[in-house]
């Protein structure tokens, strides 16, 4: 009676799953829940500890280690930092130079966001499953923010929970990245390839030309990421079927050399405009 | 007291899980605690414990990667019930049998994850069935030395507490 009532109950609980399993992939796979946020919540800290006691006592051993080369460390910062003010100001040149010549066609560049550096606490980017969680501190992220490295794109916040955050990342089979080839302006779309770390960027017709060491950009066409950061670069085209490139792409960013990464604070066009465009599908 | 155990074996199971995976990245990729934990417990044979224990550590693990929630949750409830409904009509007591167990509980659930993510997401790829069965070997391998190593402190406190009784009756 007992086991047939635990069957009963293990029915419910498989297809009550399975409801829910469902109602997730019609919303995307990107839809938080409250048990995930509550997972997140109750494993964040235990990831944050971890990932901070090898660091303290490391660091503490490095210190002691490096000692002596700190101050030869310091002059060549310094220089470092004179080499990249002078580097500024001649940017800083170029950029109002820029402007004004922006001003005179009234054209409006899109809006830069602010970035802050966030630590990484969990990092999977191997297993078939692969993600990151973030620690935010007081600041929590915002659902579909831009999560990048100094190299370029990581992948984007898909679950907020309190400080806590998990993000999608690039490789990830599941994730789409609007991208196009820096040389030609040709637009496709980048996934993960599901082998490895790496990309492949989709939607590419044959006519178009690519190559090998072209550089892959963000379009800015996805509502979710600006125009104009680093993807990767192209190491392998190969027609695929009639109509489309198979193009395989190196990400710029190293994710198994990442312990800090960026929240870019990116407004995209809000979703009544994108939904008011024929065939846009963000 | 048993659900505290369990509940220990969680958070060692949580916490070997994430040094894990900071010290060696490839780490998720060939081995699963949380499923080693789960089929040790249910073991035991007590199906609607391991059942919802099967739910519950799913359901942790799920938080821990970028799949639908609740696909890690469905495969560990289904792992749970069938391996403590196998333990009742079978005395799996040689380590041995808790390796195959254990190994064939690693296989099922990625057949099981690897059909769900087939039904629910649009693109969806296979894991690569060497790191599979890497994965299925050494989780058996785990759960082999767990089973091991609990059954011998399981020993020493029983001989403990023999010998604790038999000074008593003495005194």
């Amino acid at each position: 009676m007992e086991e047939r009532r635990t069957g009963w109950l293990l029915v419910v609980l498989l297809v009550g799953q399975l409801v829910f399993l469902a109602i997730q992939g019609a919303r995307g796979s990107s839809s938080d829940t409250f048990l995930e946020a509550w997972g997140l919540r109750l494993l964040g800290p235990a990831a944050r500890t971890v990932t901070t006691i090898p660091e303290s006592v490391s660091g503490a051993r490095e210190g002691l280690r490096l000692r002596g080369s700190l101050q030869e460390e310091n002059r060549r910062l310094r220089r470092e930092v004179e080499e990249l003010r002078l580097q500024l100001l001649q940017l800083t040149d170029v950029e109002q130079e820029m402007r004004r010549l922006g001003d005179a066609v009234r054209y409006s560049a899109p809006p830069g966001g602010r970035i802050r550096a966030v630590d990484i606490v969990y990092a999977d980017h191997v297993s078939w499953l692969r993600t990151l969680l973030l620690y935010t501190g007081d600041e929590p992220a915002r659902e579909g923010q831009p999560v990048l490295a100094p190299q370029g794109l990581v992948g984007r916040v898909v679950t907020v929970a309190g400080p806590y955050a998990k993000v999608q990342i690039i490789t990830d089979r599941a994730a789409g990245v609007g991208a196009m080839v820096l040389r030609t302006r040709r637009q496709g779309v980048v996934r993960g390839s599901g082998q490895g770390e790496g990309l492949r960027l989709d939607y590419v017709p044959l006519q178009a030309d690519v190559r090998p060491g072209d550089q892959v950009l963000t379009a800015g066409i996805d509502g979710i990421y600006p125009r104009g950061i680093p993807i990767g670069t192209v190491v392998e085209v190969t027609q695929e079927g009639q109509l489309f490139h198979g193009i395989e792409v190196a990400p710029a960013v190293d994710l198994g050399s990442l312990d800090q990464v960026y929240l870019l604070d990116y407004t995209p066009p809000p979703p009544r405009v994108r939904e008011a465009l024929p065939g846009a599908r963000p | 007291m048993p659900v505290l155990k369990t509940l220990a074996a969680i958070a060692v199971a949580v916490l070997v899980h994430l040094a894990g995976v900071r010290m060696f990245p490839g780490f998720a990729q060939v081995v699963d605690v949380f499923l080693v934990v789960v089929v040790l417990h249910a073991l035991e044979g007590n199906s609607l414990s391991g059942m919802l224990v099967g739910l519950l550590v799913g359901l942790l693990h799920d938080s821990l990667t970028s799949a639908p929630f609740g696909l890690f949750g469905f495969a560990d409830t289904i792992i749970g019930y069938g391996t403590a409904r196998l333990a009742q009509r079978l005395v799996i007591q040689r380590a041995s049998g808790v390796f195959a167990v254990v190994s064939f509980a690693a296989v099922l659930q990625q057949a099981v994850l690897v059909t769900l993510a087939f039904l629910l997401l649009p693109d969806s790829s296979l894991p690569d069935p060497v790191w599979a069965a890497v994965k299925a070997g050494v989780c058996g391998l785990i759960g082999l030395a767990a089973h091991i190593a609990g059954r011998r402190w399981r020993r020493t406190a029983e001989s403990r507490r023999r010998s604790r009784m038999s000074r008593l009756r003495l005194g």
